[in-house]
């Protein structure tokens, strides 16, 4: 039985920011883009609902900043 | 449902000075009780030290239920904070740190912008919404809309020194009444509203289920509302447990019980002291008298040793003296005068000896329609002029004398200024004391109370020699005693008063009625006018 699974509904918040990180970050593949907002979404959860997508996509943002050579 | 529970406080001054001692009493859930005592009795520290600003030295308060506080200077507020950061101050603790939090989170995304810093501040948003801020920042959209007619969004970067006295005071009521605070301290809640704020408010504190502990000299206001009061009188507070109408006769009959109280603990100290000499002298003849003498000695120290009943709260004296003079028999002249922006042209004629209460909506210009006549610039079209001989005093409604902040009441009287001769110390100090203000002699002026510092004011106007008393107000901080005090030596006033007021009490002492309307309209009314609503402006 998995302890834990990534939450696989789509999720607005996680599927622009998805769209509009892939287009910010050609080098990186959209799999790897979409993995990294999800785990975002995973740690951001608990925060207020409007507040999500922007918090979502500033927090993918820096990670995927930081893991560029 | 929440309660205030006091129990033995004790406070002393700075200087050594018992101000409160063995204050004891408790205001029930529901229950609307009025706290009232002269100018400088301790009613807004005894509200500090229920608030928990401060630490009394003996004694506690216990209270449940959240408690919402209204400060005695909101209405006056004329620093630089806005609507926004006023509202999160009146909120419950929970609500205005969260609220902290989410700031300097955000201050800090804005100088690095890295993971820890974007984790920190949505922390502190969830932590925001976990504290009931969303809610909050709801309440305070329907609390701007009902106070100021617009929408939080609009108005919440407005600073508060562009709003009115009583438009402040109406947005800090509205957001207590509507917020989660059961328990509600409001110092001096109707100042600066205007007749139809003051019957708001008066309607609203009747509706309300909240507990709700008012300092107010409204006697309109306290007959209608109180169902309890709290007197803060000779250094302690009792309880009246009707409402206003039957206060008078509870206090008198009160004051006539601690007196006999005291005469009768004075007639048997007086007789055990007697009782004891007596056996002295029998003891010196008699050896078996000496165990008597040595047992009422013991009794008299015994009885002393208790100590007496409290004394009879001594009554406030002050006596106005203001004398005016002889002027034209036209005092003051307006014709087609307009202060811009304000009203619509009017003519006025006020004769030497009228009494004219200047009345209307917060708002209409009456405090600019005053100032203009104390000589201060104020844009018009039209003219307003004085009469001969008409000598002009100003009283201000704010009290806005910056330049008297840090000196005291005798140094200001002692330099004079333009108009008004310097007197010495020694007459410095019977003026003062006729105003009830000899211990507040050397005091700064910043820290008299508002009703000491509305004294001063008119004691500044009598001896300044004016023949035209221009008062903005005037009863606003007064306690009963005083206002009934400066009603009197109006009566007595040898010159042309003109007052702008919504004191209902005092309006109705005055015999010419000049209305301010909300459209603008200025005219004469036989009766006092009342119903005058607020003046609407594009904001």
């Amino acid at each position: 039985m998995a302890l834990a699974v990534l939450p696989t509904v789509p999720d607005l918040s996680v599927r622009s920011a998805s769209t509009r990180l892939a287009v910010e970050f050609p080098e990186l593949s959209p799999r790897s883009i979409v993995l990294v907002v999800r785990t975002c979404r995973e740690d951001l959860r608990g925060s207020p609902a409007d507040a999500l997508p922007e918090l979502v996509e500033r927090l993918a943002r820096q990670r995927l900043r930081v893991s560029l050579p | 449902m929440g309660y205030v529970d006091v129990s033995g406080v004790r406070h002393t001054l700075p200087d050594g000075r018992v101000l409160l001692d063995d204050v004891s009493f408790r205001i029930g859930e529901g229950a609307r009780a009025a706290l009232v005592g002269e100018n400088g009795a301790g009613k807004t520290t005894l509200l500090r030290i229920i608030a928990g600003d401060l630490v009394p030295e003996a004694g506690a308060v216990a209270r449940t239920g959240g408690l919402g506080v209204m400060r005695q200077f909101i209405g006056s507020v004329r620093d630089d904070t806005n609507v926004q950061r006023f509202l999160v101050d009146l909120s419950p603790p929970a609500v205005s740190e969260a609220w902290d939090a989410v700031e300097a989170a955000e201050l800090a995304l804005m100088e690095i912008d890295d993971e820890r810093a974007q984790m920190a501040y949505a922390h502190a948003l969830a932590h925001w919404g976990d504290v009931g801020g969303y809610d909050a920042e709801v309440t305070w959209d329907t609390v701007c809309v009902a106070a100021l007619g617009v929408p939080y969004e609009r108005c919440k970067y407005r600073e508060l020194s562009t709003l009115s006295g009583g438009e402040q005071k109406r947005l800090a009521l509205e957001a207590l009444l509507r917020g989660p605070d059961q328990v509600l301290l409001l110092d001096e809640p109707d100042n600066y509203l205007d007749v139809p704020g003051k019957r708001w408010l008066e309607e609203r504190l009747l509706e309300t289920r909240k507990t709700v502990l008012f300092v107010s000299h409204d006697r309109e206001l306290l007959a209608r509302v109180a169902d309890r009061v709290v007197t803060v009188e000779g250094g302690t507070a009792w309880v009246h447990g009707g409402g206003f109408v039957s206060y008078h006769a509870a206090r008198t009959a009160r004051h006539e019980r601690l007196a006999e109280l005291r005469r009768r603990w004075d007639e048997e100290h007086q007789r055990l002291i007697d009782l004891v000499r007596t056996l002295q002298q029998q003891a010196a003849n008699s050896p078996d008298m000496a165990n008597r003498y040595h047992a009422m000695q013991t009794r008299l120290a015994k009885f002393e040793a208790a100590g007496p009943p409290p004394e009879r709260p001594p009554e406030q004296k002050v006596a106005m003296r203001l004398r005016g003079g002889r002027t034209g028999v036209r005092a003051v002249m307006a014709e087609q005068l307009e202060l811009t922006g304000l009203m619509k042209p009017f003519d006025l004629e006020v004769w030497y000896g009228d009494r004219v209460a200047v009345l209307g909506a917060n708002g209409a210009g009456k405090s600019h329609f005053l100032r203009l006549l104390a000589g201060q610039h104020v844009n018009h079209t039209g003219e307003g002029r004085l009469g001969a001989r008409v000598v002009p005093g100003f009283f201000a409604q704010t009290h806005a004398h910056p330049e008297w902040q840090d000196r005291t009441p005798v140094d200001l009287l002692w330099h004079g200024e333009p108009g008004r001769p310097g007197v010495d110390r020694g007459r410095a100090m019977a003026a003062l004391r006729r105003y009830g203000l000899a211990d507040q002699g050397d005091q700064m002026f910043r820290t008299l109370s508002g009703g000491q510092q509305a004294r001063f004011q008119i004691l500044l106007l009598e001896l300044s020699g004016a023949t035209l008393l221009l008062l903005d107000e005037p009863t606003d901080n007064l306690d009963v005693l005083s206002a009934e005090a400066l009603e009197e030596a109006l009566g007595a006033f040898d010159g042309t008063v003109l007052a702008v007021t919504h004191d209902r009490w005092f309006a109705r002492s005055f015999d010419r009625f000049l209305v301010f309307g909300a459209d603008g309209q200025v005219y004469e009314s036989a009766e006092p006018v009342f119903d005058e609503t607020r003046v609407q402006r594009a904001r």
